[in-house]
């Protein structure tokens, strides 16, 4: 069965190399296929072209903010199974509210535990429908 | 020696010597007839007509001395103290003529002469009129513009008494009784730092220096931030200062608040690090680390992301971002909004909940009014309405129209013009952070679109208190004044009094009767204090018979929820402290004062006048002199509504008194101990309490 189901796609869109390194290696360690990429202004393209389940998407990017590419996603009937985490420094009640109205389904603060992160991304696969059918 | 009595008993002397001298001669003269006539047959009928003709002569006497005294001592008596009046008070009322009908022309000229005054008076009144608006509209200006400005502003002489202050300085001194004038600074605001700054700037010798300086009130502690100023004395000599008050406690609590939360930061944030690095210090680069450096690593890592987590959410908590932010009123906010789109022909419907907001009204109202503007000429957005509502501590602005989604994108790039074309150095971005806050897109129902802005902190706008007397209390002759220090030799007008009146269940204390009610104003230098009134009901903890709410229209049921006799006196004690108390019928209220002094540990000690004994003084003590015949007499008119309640009475006794006090000091008592003297003169009519 395992063999069959496609690997999960996780696109990390992050600027910081240092911790988009520790979120690669914490994606290879987990099992699923991943690509990150630094620049907000590609990340369109990139999920278009990649169809990940899921997007780590930083609030702030140089090109375009988190909250820019959450919307554009979201206003795109075909990337509707695309699953949007973001993660933000800041982090306030009232950032984590634009967050989840503009269309993230999760949000998440740096610094985080690494268990708290790893359970958010599975938590966000589980609810994506099974494309290993 | 008999200038000294008045004119009525030496009237009545001149009769009893009269009498005394006929009686004599009439003696002599029957002594000497019957010495003539020899005859000691005749002396009993010598006897008996001399006894009828001494009858006759005393009946005589005394029927004149009444006449004489009842229509020319008494009336001259009354004449006088009516010219009297109306010589030191400005009395207008009309003269009664009749009952001197018997003097011939001197009440007709006596009238004649008051008419004139009266005349004189109105015509000097007339000029003096003109000038007196002139300045009280200037005075009317100036304490409009005081009252208004925003920081408390108080005045006070060189011994530190205050002599003005605004509403805002009565608000920040006061927590409780207002401030009153001819008080000392001291019983408000703690003495150290005020004396400090007033000696520095006396040391300076420089007029115009100000010195800043930090005091602390007396009650709840509030720290204020202040700034005197020397007034300059008439004479040069010692001066007065002004000195304009902040309340700061807030601004400090935050500012530690804030310093703590930062200097926490540091302590808490350099440990882990410092251990990071000396631990990454001694793993050789490119290898793992041995298993107990490995877990010490993980440990310091997982400490400061916990930390940093932690440190955020406290100062988000703690809403700092929006410390420099003042209440708005939503309502304020919609309508200046609206405005603002109405000259650029933009029409705005407004749904506001009463609410306050913590924000800077005008910074949001232009980050709206731009991103209005934008909507309807670069997505044609259409119908907007503006909506702000309360939602969870703080509020949700919401601007709504019809017309295409908003996108990010483009709501970024307005954000980052300026929020003024004339300040391009401010972008709007900025009004977000410093309202520590963030502008969304959200769909709405029925097709419409909203953008968002969340404002932290909101609270629901209550109804506004009773309106207290927002006006100035001062009063400059206070500035100059010679202070004595004892009150008999004081000045009538340079003492402070405090005219009270009590409503009572009943006219017998000692037999369980209590206080209803109580009301005291001030008069400072001739004049009652307007905004310094003590004005309460009581709560005697017995019942209220029928009879005497008659009198004065006060029910159990209204005094079920006032404060008791202890409290109410304790606060009378501090309104009435250092000043004379002035009561009409002084001992019957003083009695339901003084036994209660030994429970309350206070002495109602104070220097006290009766404006009954005060207008047998004047008047005679053939007058009657019930508060309602002596205000007649004044020309003071008490309401119908308010005799017969403590406030009205004590109004009209001030207002008595304030007539009775040029009287007085035309008779030549000019000091507090010349009329207590003289009152004690008509003390029989009353026990005198001092």
């Amino acid at each position: 069965m395992a063999e069959t189901k496609r690997k999960h796609r996780v696109l990390v869109v992050e600027d910081e190399n240092n911790i988009a390194l520790a979120l690669e290696f914490l994606m290879t360690r987990d099992g699923y296929e991943h690509t990150r990429i630094a620049d907000g202004a590609e990340a369109m393209d990139s999920i278009r072209n990649l169809r990940p389940d899921l997007v780590l998407l930083d609030v702030m990017l140089p090109g375009a903010s988190g909250y820019e590419i959450c919307q554009s996603v979201r206003l795109d009937p075909t990337l509707a199974n695309v699953k949007i985490l973001m993660m933000t420094a800041r982090g306030s009640a009232i950032e984590r509210r634009k967050g989840l109205v503009v269309g993230a389904d999760g949000f998440i603060t740096k610094p985080f535990e690494v268990k708290e992160l790893r359970e958010e991304v599975r938590r966000l696969l589980e609810m994506a429908p099974d494309l290993g059918k | 020696m008999l200038t000294g009595l008045s004119l009525r008993i030496r009237v009545f002397l001149f009769f009893v010597a009269l009498a005394l001298g006929i009686l004599i001669a009439l003696g002599v003269g029957l002594g000497l007839g019957y010495r003539r006539l020899a005859d000691p047959g005749s002396l009993s009928a010598f006897v008996q007509s001399g006894i009828v003709a001494g009858f006759i002569t005393l009946g005589l006497v005394a029927w004149v001395w009444f006449l004489f005294d009842a229509n020319v001592a008494k009336p001259i008596d009354i004449l006088s103290g009516a010219l009297r009046a109306r010589a030191h008070s400005d009395v207008t009322s009309e003269m009664d003529v009749a009952m001197a009908r018997y003097l011939g022309d001197l009440a007709p000229a006596a009238t004649a002469a008051a008419h004139r005054l009266a005349e004189t008076r109105g015509a000097l009144a007339l000029s003096v009129m003109r000038e007196t608006q002139r300045l009280s509209e200037e005075k009317t200006r100036l304490e409009t513009l005081l009252s208004d400005v925003p920081v408390g502003v108080l005045l006070c002489s060189s011994d530190h008494t205050l002599a003005f202050y605004n509403s805002q300085a009565s608000d920040l001194l006061a927590t409780g009784t207002a401030p009153g004038l001819d008080r000392k600074l001291f019983d408000y605001l703690r003495a150290g730092p005020v004396r400090h700054a007033h000696d520095r700037l006396i040391a300076t010798g420089d007029p115009d220096a100000a010195t800043d300086l930090l005091c602390t009130t007396i009650a709840g502690a509030r720290v204020l931030s202040a700034r005197m100023r020397l007034t300059h004395g008439a004479r040069g000599s010692a001066s007065g200062y002004v000195l304009t008050l902040r309340d700061v406690t807030a601004d400090l609590s935050t500012h530690a608040r804030r310093e703590a939360l930062l200097s926490e930061v540091f302590d808490r944030l350099r440990r882990p690090a410092a251990n990071l690095s000396t631990l990454l210090a001694v793993i050789p680069e490119g290898q793992a680390g041995p298993g107990p450096l490995d877990g010490a690593l993980r440990e310091e890592v997982s400490a400061l992301a916990l930390a940093v987590n932690e440190l955020s959410r406290r100062h988000e908590e703690a809403g700092q971002d929006g410390w420099q932010l003042v209440q708005t009123r939503a309502s304020d906010l919609a309508e200046g909004l609206k405005a603002r789109l109405e000259t650029g022909g933009v029409r705005l419907k407004v749904t506001t909940s009463d609410l306050l907001l913590r924000c800077n009204g005008f910074e949001i109202i232009s980050l709206l009014d731009g991103i209005a503007l934008h909507l309807g000429r670069d997505s044609g957005a259409a119908d907007l309405s503006l909506r702000i509502e309360e939602e969870d501590s703080g509020a949700m602005i919401r601007l709504c129209w019809a017309g295409k989604p908003l996108s990010i994108r483009d709501l970024d790039h307005w954000l980052d013009e300026p929020l003024d074309r004339l300040v391009p150095e401010i972008a709007c971005q900025s009004v977000l952070i410093s309202h520590g806050t963030e502008l969304w897109p959200e769909p709405q129902a029925e097709g419409r679109q909203s953008v968002c802005l969340p404002i932290r902190q909101a609270r629901r706008a209550t109804a506004r208190p009773k309106p207290v007397i927002r006006t100035v209390v001062y009063d400059f002759d206070l500035l100059s004044r010679a202070r004595a220090d004892k009150v008999a030799e004081t000045a009538l007008d340079g003492l402070t009094y405090v005219v009270f009146d009590t409503e009572t269940t009943g006219l017998l204390p000692q037999q369980g009767d209590e206080i209803v009610q109580l009301a005291a104003v001030r008069i400072v230098n001739g004049r009652r204090v307007e905004g310094e009134v003590f004005d309460t009901l009581v709560n005697p903890r017995r019942s209220i018979p029928l009879s005497s709410t008659e009198v004065h229209g006060i029910t159990e049921a209204m005094v079920a929820d006032a404060p008791e006799v202890d409290e109410v006196l304790r606060r009378f004690h501090k309104f009435a402290e250092g000043a004379v108390l002035i009561a009409h019928n002084a001992p019957f209220d003083m009695q339901f004062l003084r036994r209660r002094e030994a429970r309350l540990g206070l002495a109602f000690d104070h220097a006290v006048l009766d404006t009954v004994l005060l207008s047998a003084v004047v008047y005679g003590q053939h007058e009657t002199h019930s508060l309602d015949a002596l205000t007649h007499r004044l020309g003071i008119t008490i309401p119908e509504a308010d005799r017969h309640t403590a406030i009205g009475d004590t109004v009209a006794t001030a207002d008595a008194f304030l007539k009775l006090m040029p009287v007085l000091q035309g008779r030549g008592l000019k000091t507090f101990g010349n009329v207590l003297s003289e009152v004690r003169k008509h003390g029989r009519l009353l026990k005198d309490l001092n």
